[in-house]
């Protein structure tokens, strides 16, 4: 039944000797060809290498740069936790240079050695409880000159007329808001 | 390893060579280029399927695409062609092999490829008409048209069959 479908499918027949020895020729004629091309995609993948390498070498580049300018940045970067701390710890300075008139200007010294604390910034509440950074050596500075011990008097004059310019201004309340906390701590210096 | 693979196959691959060929010649060019094909196709092969089906597959592919630079087959308005019974094909099943791919091969390349691919090898309509570029009524046709044919060389060698019959039955 149909025999003659499974026969043609099935159908041999010896090919001419002559075919093998063609095949063999050209494919020994394809090999260099073969060759060359393996050659240009070798090429090819090398350069792809060095396109990916470069290609990663800018993206890190440029990660590691943005994450060595977020610090330094904007204050929101600080974890609120860390912002606490480090208020509190100010705060605790600030009262200890009040409280210790002799050695306040040591105090702060001190404490800016302290692995706690930032190097660049100490960080006070502002009138409204937001946080305000101020460098350290101003504070001491601005602490130093209200203070007897050791006398500072160009000092003094000079932080006396900023705190003038700073409460006077309205547009920067942020900087008021140092002076009105510089301000109150002479003055309680004042009272003791 | 070449040479093993082609005492493997060259055999069958040369009666897939001469039935979708239309002269020895061809079918010479059609083996040469198939197995160069095979060849530098070899590691594209996935293990998917049978090897020899996928060798054959190769030498199909070949065989059409040399018969395509030659003849360009054209879509014909779908007739309906009266139905050739497969029955009456079964008089070439008392025929050797290679009687019945002497006939095959009268008939004319275009008919010879759709009754190959569909009747020897299996294919669908619709994989017939993707492969040679034509609609699947063509396919259809064409392969009404190859049996009608087929059944007038049948009939013409009415007096050989019969006696192909008689010394079976002996």
């Amino acid at each position: 039944m149909q025999n003659f479908k499974n026969k043609l499918y099935d159908f041999e027949a010896a090919p001419p000797e002559k075919i093998w020895s063609d095949i063999r020729k050209e494919l020994s004629d394809n090999k260099s060809i073969e060759i060359t091309v393996r050659k240009k995609s070798k090429k090819l993948y090398y350069l792809a290498i060095a396109a990916a390498s470069l290609t990663i070498i800018f993206l890190g580049s440029l990660f590691f740069k943005k994450n060595s300018t977020t610090p330094s940045g904007v204050a929101t970067s600080v974890s609120p936790e860390k912002m606490r701390d480090s208020m509190a710890l100010n705060h605790k300075i600030l009262e200890s240079i009040i409280h210790s008139p002799k050695e306040k200007h040591e105090i702060v010294l001190n404490d800016l050695q302290s692995a706690d604390i930032p190097k660049k910034y100490i960080t006070v509440a502002g009138p409204e409880g937001q946080p305000v950074k101020i460098s350290p050596k101003a504070a001491t500075l601005i602490i130093a000159a209200n203070n007897d011990f050791p006398p500072k008097p160009t000092w003094s004059k000079k932080v006396d007329k900023w705190q003038k310019i700073m409460l006077s201004s309205s547009m920067s309340p942020t900087f008021a808001g140092i002076a009105d906390l510089v301000v109150d701590a002479s003055n309680m210096e004042k009272l003791q | 390893m070449q040479k093993l693979l082609y005492d493997r196959f060259s055999s069958k691959m040369y009666g897939v060579c001469l039935r979708y060929t239309e002269n020895v010649e061809d079918a010479n060019d059609v083996m040469q280029e198939g197995f160069i094909k095979v060849y530098k196709s070899l590691p594209k092969f996935r293990g998917e399927g049978s090897f020899e089906g996928w060798i054959r597959r190769i030498f199909i592919n070949t065989s059409i695409e040399h018969f395509r630079k030659k003849v360009k087959l054209y879509n014909v308005n779908e007739v309906h062609e009266n139905t050739i019974e497969d029955a009456e094909l079964d008089a070439l099943d008392s025929l050797a092999a290679k009687d019945i791919l002497n006939i095959i091969n009268e008939l004319s390349p275009g008919y010879k490829q759709v009754f190959n691919m569909h009747v020897v090898e299996g294919y669908s309509h619709k994989e017939i008409a993707e492969i040679l570029g034509i609609t699947e009524g063509t396919s259809k046709s064409q392969l009404a048209r190859a049996k009608g044919a087929l059944k007038k060389i049948i009939e013409s060698r009415a007096d050989v069959i019969k006696n192909n019959d008689k010394e079976e039955k002996k």
